[in-house]
């Protein structure tokens, strides 16, 4: 049978910079991909229509995806067969390629059954690319506060903050390196990831900080709790990524991806990163 | 009584799922549902579960605020800048109640309204972009009557503020495909009557003789030989006014109608011209009967007649544009952002994304069986998980919000915080020792508040972004996610603590 057990790690056998410098390297790995990315390509992370306008046809068809990939008059961006459904694509368009109205009178001449379309105006796009960062900012500022109201001090609300971070930062180098296109979903899913991955922060600041009890003890107490925690809410977040891409249901796939890649990482964060912070603030930081 | 006091949380738990399930299943239960509808539950879907289409763009136009101008000065000012700008007057709204001049049309600048007014006398505040909020609400109203009248009556229109503080008409309807939804609201509808005669000096003229406000009543398309016509009756004042000008203009004799369409000014005879969004659709001659009626003053004893055109479907968008009245502009299409969806396909978007739920519950019910593996501590743990989804259910059926695929995630991401917050008190309050008093149990309960707490805050903090950013359907995404984390620390996740404590004290006993 299978056991579901948190492993008890001797944490004895690393000094604090020997457990950060590795989340702090794949953080600055991440940081890399992203700066790349936006060198090479002008944005971090590929955008979905969404930001940069465009339509999208959902269409039917015998045809073969390079087969309507010509049908059109005008190239389309991308041309993504439904896993699930034989004879189903996903075609996309760029803002300037013209309207979708037209899309789908050339789709239905060519034979295509057209099942669902929609477009976004490039106006729109840009206009939610910047609210998207908005809310992102308020969003993580809004966290960084309450972090500090909730432990008045500086090392361990700092810590629980640069793992948010990087939680973020993570999956977004994962989304740029494998360019999938974000879309509204991503976003959705980022912000949740702010709110998720700062549970077993706090968990671990506060059974170390506010509780009695010996350090490994109260480390090893709150690993348990919090890496059940997120292993369930991560097996949740697989099935969702797995089934809906299987499905074709995009928005669904997405936000299980990004929440699964970041509790991921914020395992790491949390109990390499934060941890190793939280001890040289019990061990060394207060004693100064 | 001591009982209840003792166990209230739970009792609130079982309230708040009773209620759910009334607001979820009971048929007519959430204020404003449509009665008589089908499906098992009282659930609202979006399009992306139901099919249909949504299409939201912006109204056309410009708006002058703080525009210094009288009351008895608006109807002057709006014919003046028409003028000016060689428009229609009805392409202007002068309203001296919100000092606000709006021009309906792309052709006309901001800078240009400025100089103009400047030029008048009528100083502006600002221009900006867009129609004011009184003329974004006519046009809701008449779009929905639009879509009531028309074939399959059902959608919903509302405006909503974007990004970049442009407001759009948005408007869905389950039940139509694209096009056929951008042509019932692609024109304005402007009804108006014309008398076409020839004047004393021999030119051909066209004068208005009836608006369609003049209309009180309109009927429903009817074939009148070889036209199809509407009866409409003019209202009484308005009645009076057409029968002196009828007389006028000659239409109270015997008369013939020969009205070039091409060439208006090759005309002949005397024309009643019917035309439908600055186009004459229709021309004939006044028969004998009306003729006789206008000559002896009895037509506005029972002012009807019948307007005609060539086919039926002009007919029938005379009908809808004479019944809904016509819009304050056009939506400007080329800014429209839609989506469209087949209803068999988003049947299946619904059926797969139930079963991505379930799933999920399923896989989280795994972890958390593999992780405590005894049922009386995993079980009510589930069940507690899936209370929560079943509230946040009934608060959607209850303000009858459409469900989209996004909101089916926001309730998965909901299960995720739920079970990790129970785990949270389950660990906390399993710990070493026992829980034989109540004092013990209380001190381990508020310690595993606190955690669930600031968890919470943490989350509602970083969605409220999304409910005010107006991102799309990441609101309902957002708003979902708040409302189940709220239901989960003050409602769902106390209840479990009560329910361990129970099977956790009948173990020690």
């Amino acid at each position: 049978m299978v056991e579901f057990e948190v492993p008890e790690i001797d944490y004895d056998r690393y000094s604090n910079r020997q457990l950060a410098v590795v989340p702090l390297a794949v953080l600055a790995v991440a940081l890399a991909v992203l700066i790349g990315a936006y060198v090479l390509t002008g944005s971090p992370v590929a955008l979905g229509i969404d930001f940069t306008g465009g339509s999208e046809l959902t269409v039917q068809t015998s045809m073969s995806a390079s087969e309507v990939r010509s049908s059109f008059d005008t190239q389309p961006v991308s041309v993504q067969a439904i896993s699930s459904e034989s004879n189903q694509y996903v075609v996309t368009f760029d803002a300037d390629s013209g309207d979708v109205s037209d899309f789908r009178d050339q789709a239905q001449s060519s034979g295509m059954t057209v099942l669902g379309s929609g477009t976004t105006p490039a106006s729109f796009g840009s206009q939610s690319q910047e609210l998207a960062l908005i809310g992102l900012a308020i969003a993580f500022g809004g966290m960084s506060l309450l972090a500090f109201a909730l432990f008045r001090t500086f090392v361990p609300s700092i810590a629980i903050i640069i793992s948010a971070f990087s939680d973020i930062v993570i999956p977004l180098a994962v989304l740029s390196l494998l360019q999938v296109k974000i879309s509204l979903g991503t976003i959705a899913a980022l912000l949740m990831l702010i709110g998720y991955s700062v549970d077993s922060d706090i968990l671990l600041n506060n059974h170390i900080l506010r509780r009695r009890g010996e350090f490994y003890e109260s480390t090893y107490a709150a690993m348990q709790t919090g890496v059940s925690m997120t292993v369930t809410s991560m097996s949740a977040m697989a099935v969702m990524a797995v089934m809906a891409t299987f499905f074709g249901i995009d928005l669904m796939s997405q936000i299980g991806f990004v929440l699964f890649l970041g509790l991921a990482a914020d395992l790491m964060n949390t109990y390499m990163l934060n941890l190793s912070l939280l001890r040289w603030y019990k061990f060394e930081g207060v004693a100064r | 009584m001591s009982l209840l006091r003792e166990n209230w949380r739970i009792a609130l738990l079982l309230v708040f799922v009773v209620g759910s399930g009334i607001a979820l299943f009971l048929p007519g239960a959430p204020p404003g549902a449509p009665s008589g509808q089908s499906g098992m539950t009282n659930l609202q879907y979006g399009i992306q579960l139901d099919g249909g289409t949504r299409l939201q763009a912006p109204p056309v136009g410009i708006t002058a605020e703080g525009v210094d101008v009288d009351r008895n000065q608006e109807t002057e000012l709006a014919r003046n800048l028409s003028q000016a700008f060689g428009l229609q007057p009805i392409d202007i709204r002068v309203a001296a109640g919100s000092n606000t001049v709006e021009v309906f049309s792309k052709n006309v600048s901001q800078s240009e309204l400025q100089s103009a007014l400047e030029e008048r006398g009528h100083d502006p505040e600002t221009v900006r972009d867009g129609v004011t909020e009184a003329t974004r609400n006519d046009m809701v109203e008449v779009i929905r009557n639009r879509i009531r009248e028309s074939a399959l009556g059902s959608g919903t229109v509302s405006t909503i503020r974007t990004a970049g503080g442009q407001t759009f008409i948005s408007v869905s309807a389950p039940d139509r495909d694209a096009d056929e939804l951008q042509d019932l609201i692609d024109e304005r509808g402007v009804v108006r009557i014309l008398a076409g005669y020839e004047a004393e000096n021999g030119t051909y003229v066209t004068t208005p003789v009836l608006q369609g406000d003049d209309i009180t009543d309109v009927g429903n398309v009817r074939s009148t030989g070889s036209s199809f016509g509407v009866d409409v009756t003019v209202a009484d004042g308005a009645a009076d006014r057409l029968e002196d000008e009828m007389v006028e203009y000659g239409f109270d004799q015997r008369t013939f109608c020969n009205y070039n369409n091409e060439d208006p000014q090759n005309s002949s005879g005397r024309c009643m011209l019917t035309e439908l969004n600055g186009e004459i659709v229709f021309s004939a001659r006044v028969r004998q009967g009306l003729a006789d009626l206008f000559a002896s003053g009895e037509f506005s004893e029972n002012p009807v007649f019948t307007s005609s055109t060539n086919s039926r479907e002009q007919a029938r968008e005379l009908e809808i544009s004479l019944k809904t009245g016509s819009l304050a502009t056009t939506l400007d299409f080329d800014q429209r952002r839609t989506q469209t969806l087949d209803p068999a396909l988003a049947e299946r978007f619904r059926f797969n994304s139930l079963v991505v739920g379930i799933i999920a519950v399923l896989a989280v019910s795994g972890m958390v069986y593999l992780r405590y593996k005894q049922p009386r501590v995993a079980l009510p743990m589930i069940v507690t998980a899936m209370s929560e989804v079943l509230i946040l259910l009934g608060f959607v059926a209850l303000v009858q919000y459409p469900l989209n695929l996004s909101h089916i995630a926001g309730f998965i991401a909901v299960i995720g915080t739920g079970v990790d917050d129970l785990i949270i008190i389950a660990d906390e309050i399993l710990q070493q020792g026992k829980v034989a008093t109540g004092r013990v149990f209380q001190n381990r309960f508020r310690k595993a508040f606190w955690v669930i707490g600031a968890a919470a805050a943490t989350t509602i903090i970083a969605m409220s972004p999304l409910t005010f950013l107006g991102l799309g359907d990441l609101s309902g995404f957002a708003i979902v996610t708040i409302v189940g984390v709220l239901v989960g620390v003050l409602v769902t996740r106390p209840a479990y603590g009560d329910i361990l404590r129970y099977l956790v004290l009948s173990e020690e006993e």
